[in-house]
């Protein structure tokens, strides 16, 4: 079920009122059964891959704190995080290595004798997946006691809002919540309408809309030109920023109308300084749940210079093969590896002026933009064409190519997104205004303009494929 | 005991403070958008596609000689070059279903004074394709107009304002198109690309054309039902004309003789007359993809059929 359709609203709805008519005791059971039809609305037999790994994940979760030496918890921190790295490697990577194998035999006119599978990657597999090592880690760490429910287990892993494309949560933040016993708070329902609202304008109105064109020039790379796949590139970074941190919005406004508080996933990414400033900003759940469960075991900063570059190459790799399994993604962890490396190289300016400023968030935006490319295109090839093209002197003024075949009108509204975009960065930004006029100003605005200004179709999230 | 008081006194606050202001203001917002929205970009736009249905439902003009087809129509025949009193009915994405509401709708009228109708005729067959759901919205009541949305049809394409969510764009898109003719020429329901297309990418069309086939394709039903229109009329008089196509449309026609077969058979009704342009080679320059004309070729052709038409007038 996406977000952004009307099969949603009613969803939500329905599961809303009936989360405030039942008692307590039952909430955990409405919001559970909710999930599981959330999820199954996708694609019903998933549920069964989700079901195992919480089954194993729950009771490695109790077995592990049973333990008394570190290496009997270990075995079994192993056994939960093998069952969902191979659960993930099985529908994720499978394919993908099989493919390079046979690229392998192929080299000695040999044939491939693994079988490929026929299977779709289920909905949102990564992000639970994560969260639920997140859960066995700080059980096995001691951050987090074993949850006992395991009703209350399984909705920390599948609870809806976040449930397909994150934020990736930790135990620590969520599992608690669902024992707090919740009412329906002026101030909770103000802030999720009013992030419920964001994140669907970010979606429908943003992020839908420089879709065509950024679509439109990857199809039709042969006849695009150096100026279209420019705009092309920078729509995307401004496409996926939207469309993701849309998501997360949408996913914090539903969650926070229940009462419950999810972490923040998206910072203003493209008022970064630096390309590791970024990271602290974009996608912040995956980013630090990199940091404290790869790079921070590596080693971290509290190592040799070799040894840290190896760490940012390894925990940059690792977030690209997250994304899929295609180079193309290895090629943009390692894109953003070298840059933060090249960052941690050059001297500290002491200049805090604003132009300075600018400039650096100019030149991270541009690089962030160019490393987009490889994340966008389906294929390392494509890839390079639009490298190529970007880079080339192919500079002619054509209406129909600047416009990407889509016509003048489609290009205007894409930049009246953008302006939308910017407008959107002077909101309060947690989404709390000052006042209740302001408030109701800000719903007004936003829902004419997304009823008028919404494309026809339902553009599903990016971040669904992974 | 106090607690659910709370909550019940937060979800009032909820919808008195919020939900009811923002619905009723949104709400009085919408009406003023919609009535000016409906006047002026919709109605006040002869190149819009929901503009054209709502006239020919309404049409009172017993002059008027409409021309009817698919945007091969629209962008092909030029009305002010044929007369003051011709009318492009032509729309995207549409198909002969679409085409046989018109016939419907204008032959109904029995009009005496305009007896002749104009249809274009594509050589890809009789079909069924309704095209865009803007051009149905604004007369989505119609019992013809429902039908032709078939299973698009949904309840709230009766809400006021609501109906037209997701669709505004294409409507302010044939607008502003109508207004500024800047990649357009628009007048009289025409609707044409002025752009002469890079030569790069006119090759990539004619190439992309080669390697796949084109076929004609009929519906038995819609092509009897077409048949059973234009005999039910015997006193109108039918133009049947087919645009000019690139000469590379016909590299890999696959079945040429049905497509003739169907003119054929068009032709041996008495009130009917066929101008067949598809084998009048155009040069490249002329057209904007491999099947549709831009404003030059469409100017051009216009004065062609323009002949053809006063000869037929003079016999």
């Amino acid at each position: 079920m996406l977000f952004n359709s009307i099969d949603f609203l009613y969803f939500f709805l329905v599961v809303t009122t009936l989360f405030f008519v039942l008692p307590h005791r039952t909430r955990w059971m409405l919001l559970l059964a909710a999930s599981c039809f959330f999820y199954m609305f996708f694609k019903p037999e998933y549920i069964l891959i989700l079901a195992f790994t919480i089954v194993v994940d729950y009771y490695a979760g109790i077995l592990i704190e049973q333990q008394t030496t570190k290496r009997e918890k270990k075995k079994y921190l192993v056994i939960s995080l093998f069952t969902n790295i191979g659960v993930l490697a099985m529908f994720k990577y499978y394919n993908f290595l099989n493919t390079n194998i046979t690229g392998l035999f192929n080299l000695f006119d040999a044939e491939n004798p693994i079988p490929y599978l026929s299977i779709i990657l289920p909905i949102g597999l990564s992000f639970h997946t994560f969260q639920a090592m997140s859960y066995t880690i700080e059980v096995y760490r001691g951050n987090q006691k074993a949850e006992k429910h395991f009703g209350i287990y399984s909705l920390y892993v599948m609870f809806y809002p976040q449930l397909v494309a994150g934020p990736i949560e930790r135990p620590q933040n969520i599992l608690h919540q669902f024992y707090e016993k919740k009412q329906f708070n002026f101030d909770n329902a103000l802030l999720g309408t009013n992030l419920i609202i964001i994140g669907l304008f970010k979606k429908m109105v943003i992020a839908d809309r420089l879709a065509v064109y950024v679509n439109e020039v990857y199809k039709n790379l042969d006849t695009s030109n150096t100026i279209s796949a420019w705009i092309a590139a920078v729509f995307f970074s401004l496409q996926i920023y939207c469309d993701f941190s849309g998501y997360s919005d949408i996913a914090r406004g539903t969650a926070k109308f229940m009462g419950y508080d999810l972490m923040l996933n998206f910072n203003r990414p493209y008022l970064s300084r630096s390309v590791s400033e970024f990271w602290t900003r974009w996608h912040i759940s995956l980013s630090s749940w990199f940091k404290d469960y790869l790079y921070i075991p590596l080693g971290g900063n509290r190592v040799s210079k070799p040894k840290l570059y190896r760490n940012l190459f390894i925990v940059f790799l690792v977030s690209g093969l997250w994304h899929g399994a295609n180079f193309t993604f290895i090629i943009w962890g390692g894109l953003h590896a070298v840059y933060v490396l090249i960052g941690s190289l050059l001297p500290k300016i002491k200049n805090e002026g604003l132009p300075l400023k600018l400039v650096e968030q100019f030149l991270v935006f541009v690089f962030v933009t160019i490393a987009w490319v490889f994340f966008r295109a389906g294929s390392l090839d494509e890839a390079m064409q639009m490298m190529k093209l970007m880079f080339s002197n192919d500079i002619s003024f054509n209406l129909t190519q600047l416009s990407a075949g889509k016509g003048p009108f489609n290009l205007a509204l894409s930049f009246l997104a953008i302006i939308f975009l910017v407008l959107a960065y002077f909101l309060p930004i947690d989404m709390k205004f000052k006042n209740l006029k302001a408030n109701i100003g800000f719903l007004i605005i936003a829902i004419f303009l997304l009823f008028v200004l919404s494309k026809d179709a339902q553009g599903e999230f990016i971040y669904f494929q992974f | 005991m106090h607690k659910e008081n709370s909550s019940i006194s937060n979800f009032k606050r909820y919808v008195v403070k919020i939900v009811f202001p923002v619905l009723l203001l949104v709400g009085i917002i919408a009406a003023v958008f919609t009535f000016w929205f409906e006047r002026k970009i919709i109605l006040g736009n002869e190149s819009c596609g929901a503009y054209k249905i709502n006239r020919i439902i309404n049409r009172t003009d017993v002059t008027e000689i409409p021309i009817f087809g698919s945007s091969r129509a629209e962008a092909s025949f030029v009305p002010e070059i044929l007369g003051s009193n011709y009318f492009n009915y032509g729309l995207e994405g549409t198909q002969e279903n679409v085409m046989l509401f018109f016939l419907r709708e204008e032959c109904s009228k029995r009009y005496k004074q305009s007896p002749m109708i104009i249809v274009n005729i594509d050589l890809d067959g009789i079909n069924t394709k309704s095209g865009d759901l803007a051009n149905y919205l604004y007369n989505a009541d119609h019992e013809g107009v429902k039908q032709l949305m078939a299973d698009r049809y949904e309840a709230h394409y009766s809400i006021p304002f609501i109906k037209y969510i997701g669709q505004f764009e294409n409507y302010f898109r044939y607008y502003l198109n109508n207004r500024m003719q800047l990649t357009k020429y628009s007048d009289k329901g025409a609707f044409i690309d002025k752009v002469v297309l890079p030569k790069k990418i006119m090759d990539e069309l004619i190439e992309y054309r080669r390697k796949n086939q084109d076929v004609f394709l009929h519906e038995p039903e819609l092509k009897k039902e077409f048949f059973k229109v234009i005999n039910a009329f015997r006193e109108r008089q039918f133009v049947f004309v087919i645009p000019p196509y690139h000469s590379c449309y016909f590299t890999n026609y696959k079945n040429p003789e049905d497509a003739k077969t169907f003119v054929n058979e068009l032709k041996t009704l008495p009130n009917v007359k066929v101008f067949d342009f598809s084998s009048v080679i155009y040069p490249d320059s002329l057209f904007i993809n491999t099947t549709h004309l831009n404003y030059n070729g469409a100017v051009r052709f216009t004065k062609e059929f323009k002949d053809s038409l006063n000869t037929l007038k003079k016999q």
